[in-house]
């Protein structure tokens, strides 16, 4: 049936959906996908699960008079596709991200477009059905794909930086408001990703940092754990990923190459300093790029300087400028290096444990 | 039925939107002229050219020049008024880059609601984020100076022509007599 209207009221249940997602689309609310619509029923359900109160101030931006409460949180996360026990992580995400330096600056209206990478730890994961295994980055998966699009959704309506408005992204990057990624702790050699953040391994948490792309290494060639970090620097070091003295970069190495360097004797901490020995370029490669020195702190072209010198990627070898994560199938030796905004915060934040008697409406 | 629909903006319903115009200068001679640099490339060069234009040209002087602490946020309330001080009419820029454009627009409302008119120059890739910005300031209509895109690249000659070319709409923009 077609349902139908009578005396201006919606009569059929499919009719009033319908109307509903484009009622959102016409208010500006979306990000070009259906919304849920977020009634006070919903809502409550979702503030249910957190003990913070509803009118708690999360974040804002004072430049655009904008603020972000539990509340203004918790409906986004409702026209997301959130079930409510998302809703604790959803908040820890953006806890994490609001320790970013570069969100709580200019960084959601840049030209550069970033867009966050959240990377969830704990029995969470398995909790709320995170995918920490194969095809992490990619769709499929509610949990990850609507707490990501929470953030975004937040960003978009109570912050209003609005593309083409506020948002000035030149390209924007491909996976932005979708990149939700679980560790696959359970293939993972190392310690998780909020340990460097400071959460204690087993505990719920979440890290976030800003992204400007990802892009693969796919070695299935060589048994030799320095042939295989070589590859990684090859990708880390191109000039193009750089524009100031130095940068930063992330790896999510799949399981394969994880096992390979831990199986070599190399710890998290190991991986990382054979890499920032190793990544950068010589002053000649980055003088093609108009990159060659440094004024200030911005790359530009000079004319002086030693062709030979080389120039390291990393300023250091802190976690905050290579954070290192584990993730997706144990069936390939395919990893992804991310390009990293400005660097993480190195904070982890927790996720609130569920509530004693809080409810999850089915919905 | 919507009305069911919780608003997931925060805003209220009517925003509200005040123009506060400062008064112009009755003439540029003599006037003084503050110079807010924003810290994007040719910035500084561009508002120096434009302060020996209006002085040059018009007689006004130069009587300070601050580089704004972060280039994404508005003017600081005491950086703000350390040049209200000392001026009669403020010149800044140059938006060239998503936060920064914005935040010029909201430097030139403030400087017009402290009672100092202000020329606000934007590069014209970011005119629509400008024009946004001046609306959450409170001043949808206000006026920004577009120059063309790009202006990081340009080198020194090219930004006094642009300088050259911008000069009598900065005047009109601060000024009584042509308005």
């Amino acid at each position: 049936m077609t349902g139908g209207t009578l005396d201006g009221q919606v009569t059929d249940a499919l009719d009033g959906a319908h109307q509903s997602i484009e009622y959102m689309y016409d208010q500006g609310w979306t990000d070009g996908l259906p919304v849920v619509p977020a009634t006070r029923e919903l809502v409550d359900a979702f503030l249910a699960t957190t003990s913070r109160p509803a009118d708690e101030v999360i974040g804002r931006l004072d430049h655009l008079k904008r603020e972000v409460s539990v509340q203004l949180a918790a409906i986004n996360a409702v026209m997301a596709g959130c079930r409510p026990e998302y809703f604790p992580v959803v908040l820890a995400a953006w806890d994490a991200l609001m320790a970013e330096r570069s969100t709580v600056g200019g960084g959601w209206q840049s030209t550069s477009g970033p867009a966050p990478l959240i990377v969830v730890n704990g029995p969470v994961r398995r909790r709320l059905g995170f995918n920490a295994t194969g095809g992490v980055f990619g769709p499929g998966f509610r949990a990850n794909a609507t707490v990501a699009r929470a953030i975004g959704l937040i960003v978009r309506n109570a912050l209003g930086v609005v593309p083409h408005v506020l948002e000035q992204a030149t390209q924007g990057v491909p996976g932005r408001w979708a990149m939700c990624i679980a560790e696959n702790e359970e293939e993972s050699p190392w310690e998780p990703l909020s340990v460097d953040g400071g959460v204690a391994a087993g505990v719920d948490a979440v890290s976030t940092t800003l992204l400007r792309a990802s892009e693969f290494v796919d070695n299935r060639h060589t048994d030799d754990p320095e042939a295989l970090l070589g590859d990684f620097a090859d990708t880390i070091s191109r000039t193009g990923s750089w524009i100031f003295r130095h940068a930063s970069a992330g790896v999510v190495f799949c399981p394969e190459h994880a096992q390979m360097l831990a199986a070599a004797g190399m710890s998290k901490a190991g991986v990382r300093d054979w890499l920032i020995e190793r990544c950068g370029r010589s002053e000649a490669d980055l003088a093609r790029a108009g990159k060659n020195h440094v004024h200030g702190n911005v790359r530009r072209q000079s004319d002086d300087g030693d062709p030979g010198a080389f120039h390291r990627y990393f300023a250091d070898g802190a976690p905050k400028n290579l954070p290192i994560v584990v993730a997706g199938a144990r069936n390939a030796g395919i990893s992804m290096v991310v390009r990293v905004f400005s660097n993480w915060s190195g904070i982890s934040a927790r996720v609130e444990p569920p509530r004693d008697g809080a409810t999850a409406p089915a919905v | 039925m919507f009305d069911r629909i919780l608003d997931p903006t925060g805003l209220p319903a009517r925003p509200t939107n005040v123009a506060v115009a400062a008064r112009r200068v009755p003439s540029l001679a003599g006037a003084r002229v503050g110079l807010l640099n924003n810290t994007k490339r040719n910035a500084a060069q561009l508002l120096t050219e434009l302060g020996d234009l209006l002085r040059d040209r018009y007689g006004a002087v130069v009587t300070i020049r601050r580089t704004k602490p972060h280039v994404a946020f508005p003017v600081d309330e005491p950086m703000l008024k350390e040049i209200a001080a000392v001026s009669d009419v403020v010149i800044t820029g140059v938006g060239d880059c998503g936060s920064c454009s914005a935040s010029a627009a909201a430097d030139g409302i403030a400087f017009e609601r402290v009672g100092i008119p202000a020329a606000v120059i934007v590069s014209d890739a970011f005119e629509v984020t400008a024009r946004a910005m001046a609306g959450v300031h409170g001043d949808e209509n206000f006026e920004i100076l577009l120059t063309p895109h790009p202006v990081a690249v340009l080198d020194a000659e090219q930004v006094a022509e642009r300088a050259a070319e911008l000069v009598a709409d900065v005047a009109d923009r601060v000024r009584e007599s042509a308005r």
